[in-house]
């Protein structure tokens, strides 16, 4: 909360680079977090792109940010700051889950585009489904949760099954609503899908720093491994598994673990952990569109995050694809007419002759073969080999002893193996 | 069980070693100091700036970090605790609000997000299946050390007994010819120097944040209190009885519970006994 009260005298930082009439964009997300700044710089490039060919519908593009400072409160101060104050005409966020809930209600009120590139909740999916009518503003163009932890679970059968043999799981989440999310996704599916029995569900408090009992709690379960589900305070849990070095294997969720800067955060005390993370991650091929972007932000930014994370991408392209859409649509005025050009987006990168990335949106009624439902206003993505509709909806990313860090899962986009820290022996 | 003791044990030597800065200017200058938490927080970034950036010698790291905290400790004293000694009302908010502003320095710094500390003493041993790590260890030895060390100095030296007598009445010490603000002075240093150096080894054993001052301010405000004022021996056994207390929970109940007996815990005492388990007027 005091973090929260100190940032909330820079709140609402104006970025704008012009002044005057045009379009104009509002960045919502927290300006002091990795991830929060890939979807602010990748917008930035994507603006500065469009301007150089010439604007949108003839008008430039300006940009203007309201730092939520990963607070649900100052979140919806921002995004009222954005819909009144500035009057922007779209939204692009790089908001947490809980952020993202706490703003939802404005965004219904004010009904203006926003593009979500961060949080990854299904409930929000699931509230454009009852009710598509007052979130058609709304899109998330990331796959959403419960498409990460189905592919996940593929992980546990294919990987942690049948190569390592392991049987059982102890797992430790935080306290969160995504902690809960995930491991409620992972529990029902492990043991019937991947024949893994989940052992025990250890819950701990954000704002542990002292992992050494529980560890040892998790030990005493004599599951064969450890799965971790960590968003917000997830390098402490990984570099006190390095330091205690937990005879465990330990496999999961792990947030800090998805950017360049994990390995200087833990003082290279984090080689071994794994994570699924969202695409395009760290250790990730990327094809020459992606490629482009990452050379024209690491020859504009010189300071963290030095790559951007999933969402940066995400800004990037998504931003571009909801101008198109305005182009489209005639503007951002008629919220309905650009909601069905923004769905009719598709933009294919490929690699090596093949899909690597794709973004486009599920149709209305559209059902995802794997899980059996529909996810309108979500990010395409692909739950199955050998992903030639869209790519996977995460790939696991493990991070070794040496500070490299490959994808390891799905195979089609392996760079490295899955491989046990030095110290456990099963 | 045996690796409940082990932990137990652990953690309890890092709580001591915590809490024992504030025990002293609470116990001394009477003064509910809520920056002490700063002293840690400062402590830990500055050995991180100078062992982990600057790549000089972890014990120049621990040295520097313990002089930054004596600098704290002596400003303070002089520029915000003497000048508002007659309000403590205004001296407790003030040093809240030092702490806060020290915050948003690290913040301006180092930046907003988590930084992993190396241990001071690398290594991991395996006692009993429960791993330990020589870092926490060596906390632990340092912790019993310094409260060794300090229980000696206040009985045995002529600066400790001044201390002892400041403790009691400022006011007969100062008529039997001790000046009770250099005393208080240097009571401020060595606390800011012990916080300092707790900082260090809190930070090496869970991780360096712009907010980690909280928590040690909570661990070290719950041994006083269950404590009482003044006593050595006493910050010495409550911070066993939290440490306890915490692993116990964490192992055999949930972890989310883990800060919430501690609460109850200051509560059941402030309730049977206000002056604290091993309270006295006197430093001892």
């Amino acid at each position: 909360m005091i973090k929260t009260a100190l940032l909330s005298g820079t709140c609402f930082a104006l970025m704008a680079s012009v002044a005057g009439a045009g379009i104009k964009v509002g960045f919502i997300g927290s300006m002091s977090s990795d991830t929060g700044l890939s979807t602010l710089r990748g917008a930035e490039i994507a603006i500065e792109e469009l301007n150089a060919d010439g604007g949108v519908m003839g008008e430039q593009i300006t940009l203007v940010s309201a730092d939520t400072g990963q607070d649900p409160t100052e979140g919806v101060r921002a995004y009222e700051y954005l819909a009144e104050t500035e009057e922007v005409d779209f939204i692009i966020s790089g908001s947490i889950d809980d952020v993202s809930l706490g703003w939802l209600p404005r965004m219904q009120e004010y009904r203006i585009p926003t593009l979500d590139t961060w949080t990854s909740y299904i409930g929000i999916i699931d509230m454009v489904v009852e009710d598509p009518e007052s979130m058609t503003p709304y899109f998330m163009n990331i796959a959403s949760d419960e498409a990460l932890a189905t592919l996940y679970i593929n992980f546990g059968a294919d990987v942690l099954k049948k190569k390592m043999g392991w049987d059982s799981v102890v797992i430790l989440a935080e306290d969160t609503a995504f902690g809960e999310a995930i491991t409620g996704l992972v529990t029902e599916a492990l043991a019937p899908v991947a024949g893994i029995e989940v052992k025990e569900i250890i819950t701990y408090d954000v704002a542990t720093v002292d992992f050494a009992p529980i560890f040892g709690r998790a030990q005493d379960t004599e599951a064969d491994f450890i799965y971790q589900v960590s968003s917000v305070n997830s390098q402490v849990v990984s570099s006190q598994y390095v330091k205690l070095q937990v005879p465990m294997a330990m496999t999961g969720v792990n947030v800090s673990a998805l950017g360049m800067e994990y390995w200087e955060d833990t003082g290279g005390a984090g080689g071994g952990i794994s994570t699924l993370s969202p695409v395009p991650s760290i250790g990730f091929k990327l094809d020459p569109v992606s490629q482009e972007f990452v050379d024209a932000y690491q020859a504009k930014y010189d300071s963290r995050p030095l790559l951007p994370h999933f969402n940066g991408f995400n800004a990037y392209h998504g931003l571009k694809q909801a101008m198109a859409a305005a182009e489209e649509a005639g503007g951002f005025d008629n919220v309905e007419a650009w909601a069905e050009a923004m769905q009719r987006q598709d933009l294919v990168l490929d690699l090596d002759g093949q899909l690597w990335l794709r973004y486009a949106f599920w149709g209305d009624d559209e059902v995802e073969p794997v899980t059996m439902r529909t996810y309108p206003h979500n990010a395409r993505f692909d739950l199955s080999e050998p992903f030639d509709d869209a790519q996977p909806s995460m790939v696991v990313v493990q991070w070794y002893e040496d500070g490299t860090a490959a994808v390891v899962y799905p195979d089609k986009y392996a760079t490295g193996e899955f491989t046990l820290p030095s110290w456990v022996s099963k | 069980m045996l690796q409940i003791l082990i932990q137990g044990l652990l953690l309890s030597g890092l709580y001591a070693l915590i809490a024992m800065g504030f025990m002293l200017i609470f116990s001394i200058g009477r003064v509910l100091n809520l920056a002490y938490g700063a002293y840690l927080m400062v402590g830990g970034y500055t050995y991180f700036w100078v062992s982990q950036s600057l790549g000089m010698p972890k014990l120049a790291g621990v040295v520097v970090a313990a002089a930054v905290g004596v600098l704290m400790g002596v400003l303070k004293y002089s520029l915000i605790v003497r000048t508002l000694r007659r309000n403590h009302v205004a001296v407790e908010i003030a040093t809240l609000m030092l702490a806060v502003v020290a915050q948003a320095g690290i913040v301006l710094v180092f930046g907003d997000s988590s930084k992993v500390l190396l241990p001071i003493v690398p290594g991991v041993l395996n006692v009993a299946g429960a791993s330990v790590t020589c870092n926490i260890l060596v906390a632990m030895i340092i912790s019993w050390a310094i409260l060794l060390g300090l229980y000696v100095c206040v009985r045995q030296t002529h600066t400790g007994r001044a201390m002892q007598a400041v403790s009691m009445d400022a006011k007969g010490a100062a008529i039997s010819g001790i000046d009770p603000d250099r005393i208080n002075l240097i009571t401020w240093g060595i606390s800011g120097a012990l916080g300092a150096i707790g900082g260090v080894f809190f930070a090496s054993y869970t991780q360096l944040s712009p907010s980690m001052w909280v928590a040690p301010l909570i661990i070290s405000i719950a041994v006083v209190i269950v404590g009482g004022i003044g006593s050595i021996i006493g910050t010495l056994v409550v911070a066993h009885i939290v440490g306890f207390l915490e692993v116990i929970v964490v192992a055999e109940l949930a972890p989310e519970l883990r800060g919430v007996f501690t609460m109850l815990l200051i509560i059941c005492v402030l309730a049977s006994r206000p002056q604290g388990l091993f309270g006295r007027e006197e430093l001892h």
